[in-house]
């Protein structure tokens, strides 16, 4: 509890990681949505991934998806810094709760490339490497759940 | 806290200069046959794109419809025109038109299309043999185009199987000298969209029904479609004409 007042250091990782997160997935929802030319793939082969019907749920591209947690997360985590919200079981419940779904998704799409579409996507995999480590950087809010306000 | 701030302030700066810089080629990258409506013969005729070569003034013109990512057309670029080129386009005989057709099949042969027409916009000559006649409806056909054409069927393997096939593309414009952001640019834009569509367009009014196609117009006005015609057959139809 020594660190009650003083701001979360786990969330500053957070907040960074899931800024760099939401660039990456904005270029690549630039490319789903046509707004650029074809996403630049300098290693791996991201044409097959993009263009695999997996790349979309209906109408929204996967990336978008992305894009909404990675801001979600930066906005929490940078919510998490303020003294209002330091102790908040909500907010590290969030932030825990976000991180963790992320990985899932993320994992699951990772399957997806390895097993199903067999091409891999450069950016998909530095976006999973990016989410497993804001995981890593959010373990610590599960514990915070538990503590009293 | 504040250094923190000032973290994040960097990681967004960087982060939006990597984005606009991966996206900088702006508007979007036409891959696919566009609408153009309901156009008349005589539109889709003048909004075609065309390549040709050769003596203006040839009476006979053999024309190809070609679709960069067809393996007959790879066949026909590397086997057969080098001979008509040599025995009737460099004769003054007969003159050459390479019209783009396409295919629904070949994910990547519009993109090709539109990039040998960017090479063409970016290449340095501004006249000699291929300068364009607009008298005789011949447009501007830069050796750039050419070059790019030529590159586009030798290196067709390599392109077809890839799955982003414009970095390839854009490889080839670096390795002709031209210039890169002017050609990355014309890819990852709608430009020729029209002429290669309008190409297409014209070929299937003409009945065109796969690459590649050969016509032969001896300029009485009744162009002999011969589809995928070897050496052999061209000369035959063009010398058989020579006799009469």
């Amino acid at each position: 509890m020594a660190d009650a007042h003083l701001p979360h250091r786990n969330r500053m990782w957070i907040a960074l990681l899931s800024l760099g997160g939401a660039f990456l997935a904005l270029y690549l929802v630039a490319g789903n949505l046509g707004w650029t030319g074809p996403v630049q793939c300098g290693a791996g082969d991201c044409g097959t991934v993009q263009a695999s019907r997996y790349a979309w749920i209906g109408p929204v591209p996967v990336s978008a998806i992305g894009l909404g947690g990675y801001l979600a997360l930066l906005v929490l985590a940078l919510l998490g810094l303020q003294p209002t919200f330091a102790r908040s079981r909500l907010v590290a419940g969030l932030l825990f709760g976000g991180a963790l779904a992320g990985l899932l998704f993320s994992a699951y799409l990772t399957y997806l490339e390895a097993a199903v579409i067999k091409a891999w996507c450069q950016y998909c995999v530095a976006s999973a490497v990016l989410i497993a480590v804001i995981f890593v950087a959010a373990l610590p809010e599960l514990k915070r759940t538990r503590e009293t306000a | 806290m504040k250094r923190f701030y000032v973290l994040l302030g960097v990681v967004a700066v960087v982060g939006a200069a990597a984005v606009w810089y991966g996206t900088r080629g702006g508007g979007v990258a036409v891959v696919e046959p566009i609408e153009l409506g309901d156009l008349n013969d005589a539109d889709v005729v003048s909004r075609a794109l065309f390549a040709w070569r050769g003596d203006p003034d040839a009476k006979i013109t053999i024309i190809e419809f070609g679709d960069y990512q067809c393996p007959g057309c790879r066949h026909f670029a590397t086997s057969v025109k080098p001979f008509i080129d040599m025995t009737y386009v460099e004769e003054g005989i007969a003159k050459f038109e390479y019209r783009d057709f396409p295919l629904e099949q070949h994910p990547h042969a519009f993109l090709a299309a539109r990039a040998s027409w960017c090479a063409n916009d970016l290449g340095q000559d501004t006249s000699g043999p291929q300068g364009g006649d607009p008298r005789k409806g011949l447009p501007l056909v830069r050796e750039a185009y050419w070059e790019y054409h030529d590159a586009l069927f030798r290196n067709q393997r390599e392109w077809s199987a890839a799955t982003n096939a414009s970095r390839h593309f854009n490889r080839y414009a670096d390795e002709l000298g031209l210039d890169g952001g002017d050609f990355r640019r014309c890819l990852a834009s709608d430009r020729h969209a029209e002429g290669v569509t309008a190409s297409l367009m014209l070929g299937q009014r003409w009945g065109i029904g796969g690459t590649p196609a050969v016509v032969v117009n001896l300029g009485d006005g009744r162009p002999l479609m011969l589809g995928a015609a070897d050496f052999g057959q061209i000369q035959a139809v063009i010398e058989g004409e020579s006799e009469n």
